[in-house]
């Protein structure tokens, strides 16, 4: 069942088998898997539970509503990067462009041979994607819904010669209705809110919403649950509390709140790298002035890729922007941005992501454990990568017919023809000089490994510290990944479900341990109830 | 949002948002209504910079132009709000760009701009109603 707080009459106690934070990309699957295997299974959500009616093509709306801190979460550094994340059934998959790719080979290598997960095998792994992406009805972007912007970009990268093509994505009869990030309104995407969550639910597992998991319960170096409160949706107050005692505990909070969590909680901590290896994939966008209208924002916004330039960590992908995301993507006010605004049929978008070489970054524990720091220095290789994605994506658009080319370059903000692009190209930039940039895969900071002392958990995702504390989200992936993670989250979580399932079925469960005792105090109800009986000199019936 | 700012936020949509031939003007209740909502779901720190942004920017303008920036007429504060955006200090453009955000999203967040734009949203939550997709 999908509970919410209002339905509650009052603090939450009870007991499961494995109880597990965060609905998103890694706890979704796992949820789903447990309790398909038979499982009792708690999911503690602090996000609200919507539905496609939910979704109304309001941009602003859905930061408030979907996203962490109505999306204002930054990486602080220079420059400060947006790191938007969602907050609301079924992770940030609900908010999501729904592209699905695998792993690259280079870097399950590096996995295997610089953090010692040889057992995380390449067969292994591509047994679970393909099962996922059945399950997920992934195939490739259709060209009929793709978008004119996309379309125009591909095109004109490929008569420049550079490879690209449609991005595999999750979606099942997409109409490209443009809004993937604010919530699909038909329900196509397949993220976890619309896939797994209702899976696990109809599986007999209860996903309490608009509840926040605080305490690891931890007795004698086990996790033995959760301790947490619910909020209410209107005003963010905490309301009753709630306290699940698990054989399991799984933590999916992201690559952000985990290790928070952790650091409030004190545990998993002596390895040193709680919070630590931060990646992000720093993106970059550019916006183009096209002489024809470019159809914005219908048409699936991430439908194509251009993946010329991957092996030196430079992804380039399709992006479109409704007109509230585009206003606050200028850079200018006033009168000009309302022209500009005016032109918003007309200007098309794309966008960079960068696989980090030499950034870093970390988060530490804030206030609260809700408000951790996130740092995160963007390394000088890493800016002439970006600056370089950003000039690419300018040639493409001029090879297109631009007009002009917006960046998000202090000093080259508008790009009017060849001298423009030749001046950035020769320019070094600095940090400070870029501005707007943005970020939507945080990652690593409780890397997997083989070495208990540079790593927080094992290759079966189980902390090396609190036995059954298993982390299972973008946290535990120990390298950047160079291209979108969901479906490597979501297959380490089928791989850990299984490691889970094996943990259980050694250990009497929960729910076995509830039934043996509750068959007890029967018996020994009967049996009292016999003795007074006799006492009173009734006959026992037989 | 406390009042004061509240107050303030909604003399300042005019400065931002300049009206231009056909688009609707902006309503500055609207978008200082939205703007609390978007303050009050968002981070302490932000709320805090946005609030300091609105005393900055009232003292750049007393600062560089002698009056206030209430009282601008619209020709001189668009040309304000422009240098600020071209400034060569990260941290004048800051100005803009943390008090634009909530005003420009709830502008063009409003279904008849979205319309006005080419974004007819009325008709895609009709197709996307009809459209139930199962899986
Ligand atoms: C706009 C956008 C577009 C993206 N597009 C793509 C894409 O096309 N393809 C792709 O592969 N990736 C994409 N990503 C990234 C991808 O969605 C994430 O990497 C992935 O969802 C991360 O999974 P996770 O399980 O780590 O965290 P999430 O999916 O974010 O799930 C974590 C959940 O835990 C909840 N939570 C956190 N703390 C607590 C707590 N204390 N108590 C209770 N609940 C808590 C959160 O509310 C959240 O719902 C995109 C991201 C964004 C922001
Ligand atoms: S493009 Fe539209 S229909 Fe397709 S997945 Fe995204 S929001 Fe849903």
């Amino acid at each position: 069942m999908i509970i919410k707080p209002e339905s509650l009459p009052g603090d939450v106690r009870r007991e499961a088998d494995v109880v597990v934070i965060g609905s998103g990309a890694g706890g979704g699957p796992i949820a789903k898997e447990l309790a398909e295997a038979g499982y009792s299974v708690v999911v503690i959500e602090e996000g609200g539970h919507f539905t496609r009616e939910d979704f109304d093509f309001r941009a602003a709306d859905a930061f408030t509503r979907l996203y962490r801190d109505a999306s204002q979460t930054v990486a602080l550094g220079l420059p400060a990067i947006v790191v938007p994340q969602g907050k609301t059934v079924g992770g940030t998959t609900t908010v999501n462009s729904g592209t699905c790719l695998r792993i690259p080979r280079h870097v399950l290598k590096r996995w295997h041979l610089e953090h010692g997960l040889k057992d995380i095998g390449e067969d292994e792994l591509n047994l679970l994607y393909a099962a996922l992406e059945e399950y997920l009805f992934v195939k490739r972007a259709d060209p009929e819904v793709a978008g004119k912007n996309n379309l125009l970009f591909l095109e004109h990268a490929g008569k420049l010669g550079y490879s690209g093509g449609f991005l595999p994505r999750n979606a099942k009869d997409c109409e490209g209705f443009g809004v993937c990030a604010y919530g699909c309104p038909s329900g196509a995407k397949q993220s976890a809110n619309v896939s797994f969550i209702p899976d696990a639910v109809a599986a007999g597992a209860d996903v309490y919403t608009h509840c926040r998991a605080e305490r690891i319960l931890v007795r004698n170096g086990r996790a033995t649950g959760v301790r947490g409160h619910f909020t209410d949706p209107r005003t963010g107050a905490r309301t009753q509390r709630l306290e699940v005692h698990a054989s399991v505990v799984v933590l999916s909070a992201g690559a952000i709140q985990t290790p928070s969590m952790l650091m409030h909680n004190r545990i998993c901590l002596s390895s040193g790298w709680v919070g630590e290896n931060l990646s992000i994939h720093p993106c970059g966008a550019t916006l183009a002035l096209m002489p024809e209208v470019v159809g914005n924002p219908k048409g699936i916004p991430q439908s194509t890729y251009v993946d010329e330039f991957a092996p030196e960590g430079i992804m380039l992908e399709g992006v479109t922007l409704p007109p509230a995301v585009m206003a606050i993507t200028l850079p200018w006010g006033g009168r000009r941005h309302a022209e500009t605004m005016r032109d918003y049929p007309f200007i098309a978008s794309y966008g960079s992501m960068i696989s980090e070489h030499d950034s870093a970054g970390k988060v530490v524990a804030g206030p609260s454990a809700r408000q951790p720091l996130t740092f995160y220095n963007l390394g000088r290789e890493d800016l002439d990568r970006l600056k370089r994605s950003i000039l690419l994506m300018a040639e493409i658009w001029f090879a297109a017919g631009a007009k002009r080319v917006y960046t998000p370059i202090d000093g080259f903000k508008e790009l009017s023809g060849p001298r423009d692009f030749m001046r950035l190209s020769r320019a070094r930039l600095k940090r400070a000089s870029v501005y707007g940039l943005s970020a939507y895969h945080p990652m690593g900071t409780c890397r997997m490994g083989s070495d208990p002392y540079a790593s927080v958990v094992k290759s079966t995702c189980e902390t090396w510290e609190v036995e059954n504390l298993f982390i299972c989200d973008a946290s535990v992936l120990p390298t950047s990944l160079g291209v979108n993670p969901q479906l490597t989250i979501m297959a380490l979580a089928m791989r850990t479900a299984g490691f889970i399932d094996e943990k259980l079925e050694s250990a009497p469960t929960k729910g076995e341990e509830a039934g043996r005792l509750e068959r007890l105090r029967a018996r020994l109800r009967s049996e009292k109830e016999a003795v007074a009986r006799r006492l009173s000199g009734e006959s026992t019936p037989r | 949002m406390r009042d004061y700012f509240a107050r303030r936020l909604r003399r300042l949509v005019p400065v931002f948002i300049e009206p231009v031939e056909g688009m609707p003007p902006a309503d500055p209740d609207q978008v200082t209504s939205f703007a609390h909502q978007f303050l009050r779901a968002g981070t302490p720190a932000f709320r805090m910079l946005f609030y300091a942004m609105v005393l900055v920017l009232q003292a750049v303008c007393l600062a560089t132009r002698g009056r206030s920036v209430y009282s601008l007429p619209p020709e001189e504060a668009d040309d304000f709000v422009r240098s600020l955006y071209s400034s060569r200090f990260a941290a004048l453009g800051a100005i803009p760009t943390v008090l634009g955000t909530p005003i420009y999203m709830a502008h063009y967040n409003r279904d008849d701009v979205q319309v006005r734009l080419g974004f007819d949203v009325h008709e895609m939550r009709r197709e996307a109603a009809a459209r139930e997709v199962r899986r």
